[in-house]
């Protein structure tokens, strides 16, 4: 009959997954250092894996996608914002799909806002952004008014997270990397003052985007967690 | 519909380029199967979104590192989907507040008759050997493999210490090492 050596039965053990939290990292932790140990891992990831084909499929949320895109998308501007434009062109059907979706929804939003301002407005100083994934209902609501110089985000609707916080990103080309404008929860409003000129046209081109960050927002200030939504400043005015 | 292994070989060669409809392709292909996969480990939609999501975004900037010579692309992907649920499953003590109508849903699919018709030969092989496996034993492994169980989570289900578990988990490997070897 087989007998497992330590190594075998480690490796064994470990692609099964009955071992601890502090035995998984010690594994972790020797796989680039130990080649044995490693092509036993990989062995056992080929003998158990077919086990994994033999759950019934379950269809993951439509708008996952999405999801996985826009965190996709807000890496590659980190990377190089041309690059992501180049990528947006090039983009297919799906998430063609997506923006006429996300363009038709911010358009009716619009609609509300400019008939709210237009006694109050004459001049296009009213700016919107609608920050969802996908074909959601929005999540966080973004508007610029460049005549008192205010940048308002509202948290519409941000299903509440345990543990975790949303944390608002805008990424321009003039910044090094995403810049956060905070943490917010579900209801909450951010009012930032913004001053005049190049603080503004930065505003106007940048994406802004949502991630789903530890407690009390990234560790690090850099987006850390998936990106839930993202969306871009549009007129709201004529 | 299942892809070919040499066609999602193709695609992951595809993403690891750039090609964003590879990745397209390759997500309509294999996410309803990880998600599944995550789904079964975690019992929590959200947890499993999360999971899926960081995990495919894994693929696409991790595509380039994937040799086919080690593992099926379904391996890879499902061994990324697996190490990042049992890290989420293991950070957490006791497991509990478990969504028991999505438990129903999986657990009732084992057998699915039409994934039963397409079963590749792997699976088949690996089915066999299972099947060699005692009752108790073969019920073991499937709860460590697909439901994420612990040591500890299956001593306490089996009303066994822990010793006795990991040595029934030697045995079962070490007889299912043998069988596929045949």
């Amino acid at each position: 009959m087989t007998e497992l050596d330590d190594i075998d039965g480690l490796a064994a053990e470990y692609v099964l997954g009955t071992l601890s939290r502090d035995e998984r990292a010690g594994v972790e932790s020797r796989l680039g250092s130990e080649a044995p140990l490693k092509a036993a891992v990989d062995a056992w990831q080929r003998r158990l894996t077919p086990l994994a084909d033999t759950i019934t499929p379950v269809a993951p949320p439509p708008n996952l996608y999405n999801k996985i895109r826009a965190q996709i998308g807000l890496s590659a501007h980190v990377i190089s914002l041309k690059a992501r434009e180049q990528q947006l062109t090039k983009r297919g059907n799906r998430w063609r799909n997506a923006a006429v979706g996300m363009t038709a929804m911010a358009a009716s939003l619009v609609g509300l806002v400019a008939v709210r301002e237009q006694h109050f407005q004459k001049l296009p100083t009213q700016f919107v952004a609608v920050l969802q994934a996908g074909e959601d209902k929005p999540a966080f609501l973004m508007t610029v008014d460049t005549k008192t110089h205010k940048c308002v985000i509202t948290a519409v609707s941000a299903p509440k997270k345990s543990d975790k916080s949303y944390e608002v990103w805008m990424v321009a080309d003039k910044l090094p990397g995403p810049k956060s404008l905070g943490v917010m929860s579900e209801g909450d409003m951010h009012v930032m003052p913004m001053t005049d000129g190049p603080d503004t046209a930065m505003f106007m081109n940048a994406t802004f985007a949502v991630s789903l960050e530890p407690e009390g927002g990234s560790p690090t200030g850099s987006p850390t967690g998936p990106v839930m939504f993202t969306g871009k400043l549009i007129q709201a005015t004529p | 519909m299942q892809l070919t292994r040499p066609q999602l070989d193709k695609l992951i060669a595809g993403v690891a380029k750039g090609d964003e409809s590879a990745f397209a392709e390759l997500y309509q292909a294999t996410s309803s199967k990880l998600f599944a996969v995550a789904l079964r480990i975690l019992r929590n939609r959200e947890a499993a979104e999360e999971v899926v999501q960081e995990s495919y975004f894994r693929v696409w900037e991790k595509a380039g590192d994937f040799n086919p010579a080690l593992a099926s692309p379904l391996t890879w992907m499902a061994t990324i989907v697996r190490n990042r649920c049992i890290d989420e499953v293991r950070r957490k003590v006791p497991r509990g507040s478990s969504d028991e109508t999505i438990l129903e849903n999986i657990e009732s699919g084992d057998e699915h008759p039409l994934v039963g018709l397409e079963r590749q030969e792997d699976v088949q092989r690996l089915l066999r050997c299972m099947d060699g496996l005692e009752p108790e034993k073969k019920q073991i492994v499937r709860l460590a493999y697909l439901d994420g169980m612990s040591r500890e989570d299956l001593a306490a289900k089996f009303g066994r210490p822990e010793g006795t578990i990991k040595t029934w988990l030697y045995r079962s490997l070490a007889q299912l090492k043998g069988c596929l070897e045949q």
